[in-house]
């Protein structure tokens, strides 16, 4: 069963690293947005699903690293790869100030201040219009990289993924799992929750900043409202929801599933893809709170590493 | 910015502030009713006062009615689906963590704006019934926000009178301060949720018919409100009633100075540092809330 499973799994890479040979340009783009959500979903849930601790705006770290490199790129001629990653590291810069304060926050009052940070960085962003170019947005000078942004999209997806793996087989996971069973037991065992949580916090915020920074150079032009949506912050949410939070494989899970809906949603209700998307939270959170591989879990008696 | 404050300016800027004040109060109010008495945020606040606002903006359309008088209609109304989202969708969730409460009422949140998107289209919509202002001196205020707040204030000591001397209204306080015990008393708690929920949206509601005749009307004018809100509960203190008033002038003050002293845009900024601060300093609000 395990063996099937990395051979399946390494067959798939495989696949997937071949695949740029034979597409066409609108599969890749496809295939990127998909990697692009998998890497979000997997990062919030290292610090939501582990912790227990709900980012509500966790799109702050994804527009921040998609200006970092729009900036860098446009003002300073950065090549894209070098800017992407500077874009993580300035989300991770502002995960640590942000988490600094906030994590000493509890259950709702977390998730406001999150989402108050994402506001407001949308405001600051529309406001300093000499850097960024304000609420009309910042053009990228164009550039046809839709594949090697495809492999480094994929290769950000696949390293998060491997992260959770690391994180979720190790005594730091458990640590985190702890605080997110009972905070109070975890200090009283001796676990420095504050640094835990921040530790997990600041790992979370890379991968949205360098797939902020990729998406940026993808698309050529960023706006405020185009990379600090909060709509970003609950697709990810629901994503890990749908499959599986604080598992391994249930971000992916979610995150195929539901962008495969969304993709076929659409193309043809392009109208009320809004209305389907909010029924679709209100049933996931009603209906299946746990996740397919929560779920799964209970029923078939599967690791808790899956 | 401005190179010269004199003593006019900052009268216009703290009149204005406590006119404003008192609409996010009578919002916020209903917000704080609602954590207070289920632990659960809602998200959808800002669209539901969005809802009141096409309420009016539709009778004054249609039938010339009022805008003030629509509150008659705009209030009851959205009571009613406040009592039929709290019986269907919230009272699932009330017991289970915030993400779960949380992500529902974002759901019902975009499902209303989209609704009201298919059927109304995005459209800015205006009523245009109380234009103009009164001059006091150097001070003007306009006629729109001077007849909000007295509305505001009307239906925000109206609400504190329900909570404080009705018996309906005391079992909703019983409530929020511990269900068990309200409950070995004999009062129906899921019935008090429904009613709370209701009785906050009305509240929302309200908001939305006083600024319907300020601001443009359009969709996705309430989400900011929410946020508002939220500022206002956790200025006040989560769970203390009066806090809501407190923390709604205060926001109120506090935006209008930050507009004199450094620029509209960065009102938000500053807003956001206040709440950080305040729920550093003083998790439990300046007013003695419940601690998170």
């Amino acid at each position: 069963m395990k063996r099937g499973f990395r051979v399946g799994l390494a067959l798939l890479l495989a696949l997937l690293a071949l695949y740029p040979l034979r597409a066409t340009g609108y599969g890749i783009q496809v295939m990127l947005q998909l990697f692009m959500w998998i890497a979000l979903a997997q990062s919030w849930n290292l610090i939501s699903g582990l912790t227990g601790y709900v980012s509500f705006g966790h799109v702050a770290f994804f527009g921040m690293g998609a200006y970092t490199t729009g900036i860098l790129i446009t003002s300073l001629a950065w090549p894209w790869p070098a800017a992407s990653l500077a874009g993580g590291v300035t989300a991770m810069l502002l995960a640590l100030v942000i988490g600094w304060p906030c994590l000493r926050l509890k259950g709702p009052y977390f998730a406001i201040a999150m989402l108050g940070l994402n506001e407001v960085l949308r405001v600051i962003v529309s406001y300093y219009e000499g850097l960024t170019g304000g609420g009309s947005g910042l053009s990228l000078p164009t550039l046809y990289a839709s594949v090697p942004i495809y492999y480094a999209m994929g290769l950000v997806a696949a390293a998060v993924t491997g992260l959770t793996y690391v994180i979720i087989t190790s005594r730091f996971g458990l640590r985190l799992m702890t605080i997110r069973e009972d905070e109070v037991a975890a200090e009283a065992m001796g676990i420095d929750t504050f640094r835990y949580k921040l530790y997990a916090f600041v790992l979370s915020a890379v991968a949205p900043g360098i797939v902020g920074g990729l998406s940026a150079r993808d698309q050529g032009y960023i706006e405020p409202i185009s990379v600090f949506p909060l709509l970003t912050t609950i697709t990810m949410i629901v994503m890990v929801l749908f499959g599986g939070k604080g598992t391994i494989w249930g971000p992916v899970l979610g995150a195929v599933l539901l962008f495969a809906f969304q993709e076929l949603v659409w193309a043809r209700f392009i109208y009320l893809h809004q209305l389907l998307f909010g029924a679709i939270i209100v049933a996931v959170v009603l209906l299946m709170p746990r996740g397919i591989l929560g779920v799964m879990q209970q029923k078939y008696n599967l690791p808790r590493t899956i | 910015m401005n190179l010269v404050i004199t003593p006019a300016m900052i009268g216009q800027v703290v009149i204005s502030g406590l006119l404003a004040g008192s609409l996010y109060a009578m919002v916020a109010l209903g917000l704080g009713l609602i954590f207070g008495v289920m632990r659960v945020l809602n998200v959808a606040h800002g669209p539901i006062l969005m809802l009141g606002a096409y309420t009016t903006f539709w009778l004054f359309h249609w039938f010339e009615l009022n805008p003030y008088l629509s509150l008659l209609v705009s209030m009851p109304l959205l009571f009613v689906v406040g009592v039929v989202i709290q019986g269907t969708l919230v009272r699932r969730v009330v017991d289970a963590p915030e993400l779960s409460s949380l992500l529902l009422m974002f759901g019902v949140s975009i499902a209303l704006v989209n609704l009201v998107q298919l059927g109304f289209t995005s459209d800015l919509r205006s009523v245009e019934y109380l234009t103009g202002s009164f001059l006091l001196g150097p001070v003007a205020f306009s006629k729109s926000r001077v007849i909000a707040f007295a509305f505001a204030l009307v239906i925000t000591v109206g609400a504190f009178l329900f909570l404080q001397k009705t018996r309906l209204g005391k079992a909703i306080r019983a409530v929020s301060q511990s269900r068990e015990v309200a409950q070995v008393c004999g009062i129906n708690v899921q019935q008090i949720h429904m009613i709370a929920f209701g009785v906050a949206c009305a509240l929302a509601a309200a908001g939305g018919s006083l600024i319907s005749v300020m601001v443009a009307i359009q969709p996705e004018m309430g989400q900011v409100w929410t946020f508002k809100s939220f500022l206002v509960i956790v200025l006040g203190g989560a769970g203390n009633y009066p806090g809501a008033l407190l923390g709604g002038l205060l926001l109120g003050l506090v935006e209008q100075l930050s507009s004199l002293f450094l620029t509209t845009q960065v009102n938000e900024a500053v807003a956001y540092i206040l709440l950080v601060l305040v729920l550093l300093v003083r998790p439990t609000g300046l007013l003695k809330g419940r601690a998170s």
